[in-house]
């Protein structure tokens, strides 16, 4: 560069400083969430707010006492965990199929999920499963968050796939192995890391998900992210009891997330970018 | 590769339940949003035909031109400012090199969070009377704003809030575009000595536009179809200040059970974002290099 090697040192402390000033917009809310949890309910709503003080499990208690905060947190945690079972039984051999035979249509598809909007599908959804008496099922939110994670795990398995070298299936198949066994006795193994990256992520996304379970769930199968609207409700007179529950909510995929951040953009972009 | 009619079948077998699943839960009731938005539908499902009358309604129904003005308003203010943010963040990280794992985690965490807990935390960080924000303002001398509850800032707030979370994202994707250009042009424009700001203007972000791009696309798909966010914070309120069409549309099916309505809102919204995707992906290959 035209500049002097001093000029160059001033950048990097300039560019220093403003990656912290950054990292401390980014943090501070969520920060802020966490110690708001662990204050008392007038520390909570004091003016001017407090930094330090005396940190309580108050709200946490009163949300174990006074909600069926436990319940929700099961229904979430079956809804999450059968849905993405779902998704990668269904996604993993589609995206070896599709990675296999170059026919990409039917992954594109299932991108309709994510272009159009949730209340669209909603709509048939409410219809076709009030007809068959599913409306408040667990089957019912099992399926439609199946929505969201088969197309997360057949685009973020796909370059896996891909990347498997082809002279392995070709020499498999000369030695008479068909295209069932090549999948689960030679890709699949192959795979293992991408399965677990598409397995979290779509974890995450499910469980992060609000429309469907706002609609399709009832008191007994409502999850936590589409209980947080009530919290709200209630929590309008008791702060620290809604920032515990926010805490607790996004516990799961922030620590999922921090487990699978090498793979997490080009996961997220559904291969688009490579991260 | 030779495929037999038995390798055929057995590839069929292993993508059916797929398919089945992709036809009977995202293709057919695509399909049928579309149909029932033809018709007159009751609150008890029953349905009528009645031709485009729904869509004839929504061009004369001022809300509907309202939602359609606060989504693109939401939309283009969010994407400026994720992308310029972005941007600028990315070529923060990328001067830095060397980075921490555990600061690539902070930088990643406001997306992973659940939408609906971004909205619970902002909530309180931005209440008008006892929120954080307002004490930081008054104490720097400013005023103190109303933020989610004034009609006139609702949607730029929903902006800021919606561009905390998702401007890492945008800029991790922007750090993977830098780490791939090639160091070569660098070098070229260092020995004809072009300076700084040149070399960002003329060379790096020239460069980086495919990846730009990209980025735009992904947050176009989820900015048009905003929800969560506002359905928590202010559920469209102050007086429909932030009712986007999804808002609109959502309330319309599922607060007052017009689905037919509701349907032509919904195939409406989806198409301009379909139409915004493939203008983007026109724009992507008019500047691939």
């Amino acid at each position: 560069m035209t500049s002097t090697p001093s000029a160059d040192r001033w950048i990097g402390y300039l560019n220093t400083v403003l990656l912290m000033v950054a990292g401390i917009i980014v943090v501070a809310p969520t920060l802020w969430m966490v110690l708001s949890s662990f204050k008392f309910s007038h520390e909570v709503t004091a003016y001017p707010p407090t930094l330090f003080f005396t940190p309580t499990l108050t709200n946490y208690v009163s949300l174990w006492e006074r909600t069926p905060f436990i319940q929700y947190g099961i229904n979430s945690a079956v809804v999450t965990s059968a849905s993405t079972a779902l998704g990668i039984l269904l996604g993993t051999p589609a995206a070896f199929v599709v990675s296999w035979t170059r026919i990409t249509w039917p992954a594109i598809v299932t991108l309709l999920a994510r272009m159009a909007p949730g209340t669209l599908f909603l709509l048939p959804w409410y219809l076709m499963f009030r007809q068959i008496d599913m409306i408040g099922s667990y089957w019912a939110l099992i399926l439609t968050h199946a929505v969201i994670t088969m197309p997360i795990v057949i685009w973020v398995l796909l370059p896996f796939f891909d990347n498997i070298p082809r002279s392995i299936f070709e020499a498999a198949q000369v030695d008479g192995c068909s295209p069932i066994r090549v999948f689960y006795r030679i890709a699949l193994p192959l795979v293992s890391a991408g399965l677990s990256v598409s397995s979290i992520l779509a974890f995450v996304f499910s469980w992060n998900y609000f429309l469907f379970a706002l609609v399709l769930s009832n008191s007994d199968t409502k999850t936590l992210i589409a209980a947080s609207f009530n919290f709200i409700g209630e929590g309008s007179t008791n702060w620290g009891a809604l920032m515990a529950a926010a805490t607790l909510i996004a516990l799961p995929p922030l620590v999922l997330a921090i487990i699978v951040q090498r793979w997490l953009v080009s996961g997220l972009t559904l291969g688009a970018v490579k991260g | 590769m030779d495929t037999s009619n038995s390798q055929k079948a057995q590839l069929a077998a292993l993508s059916a339940p797929s398919v089945i699943f992709t036809v009977v839960m995202i293709a057919f009731p695509f399909c049928y949003t579309i149909w029932i938005s033809f018709q007159a539908v009751s609150a008890t499902g029953m349905m009528r035909f009645d031709g485009v009358a729904n869509y004839v309604r929504m061009v004369k129904d001022g809300q509907f031109w309202n939602g359609l003005w606060i989504t693109i308003y939401l939309y283009v203010l969010s994407l400026t400012l994720q992308l310029v943010c972005g941007t600028a963040l990315a070529l923060l990280l990328f001067r830095a090199r060397r980075l921490p794992g555990f600061i690539r985690s902070l930088f990643i965490s406001p997306f992973m969070l659940p939408p609906v807990v971004a909205g619970m935390m902002w909530l309180i960080i931005l209440d008008p009377s006892l929120g954080a924000a307002n004490y930081i303002l008054t104490s720097l001398g400013l005023p103190p704003s109303n933020w989610l509850a004034s009609p006139a800032l609702v949607v730029p707030t929903l902006a800021l809030i919606d561009t905390w979370q998702w401007t890492p994202y945008v800029a991790l994707i922007v750090l993977g575009g830098l780490q791939s250009l090639p160091p070569s042009v660098y070098e070229a424009a260092e020995i004809d000595g072009a300076s700084r700001t040149r070399t960002l203007f003329r060379i790096t972000l020239p460069l980086l536009l495919p990846t730009l791009v990209t980025a735009m696309v992904l947050r176009s798909v989820d900015l048009l179809r905003f929800f969560d966010l506002i359905y928590i914070t202010t559920q469209g309120g102050p007086a429909n200040a932030s009712t986007t069409l999804n808002i609109y549309g959502f309330r319309m099916g599922f607060e007052f059970f017009q689905f037919g309505y509701a349907g032509a809102l919904m195939i409406t919204l989806s198409a301009l974002v379909l139409g915004v995707v493939l203008a983007l992906n026109r724009l992507r290959n008019a500047v691939a290099w």
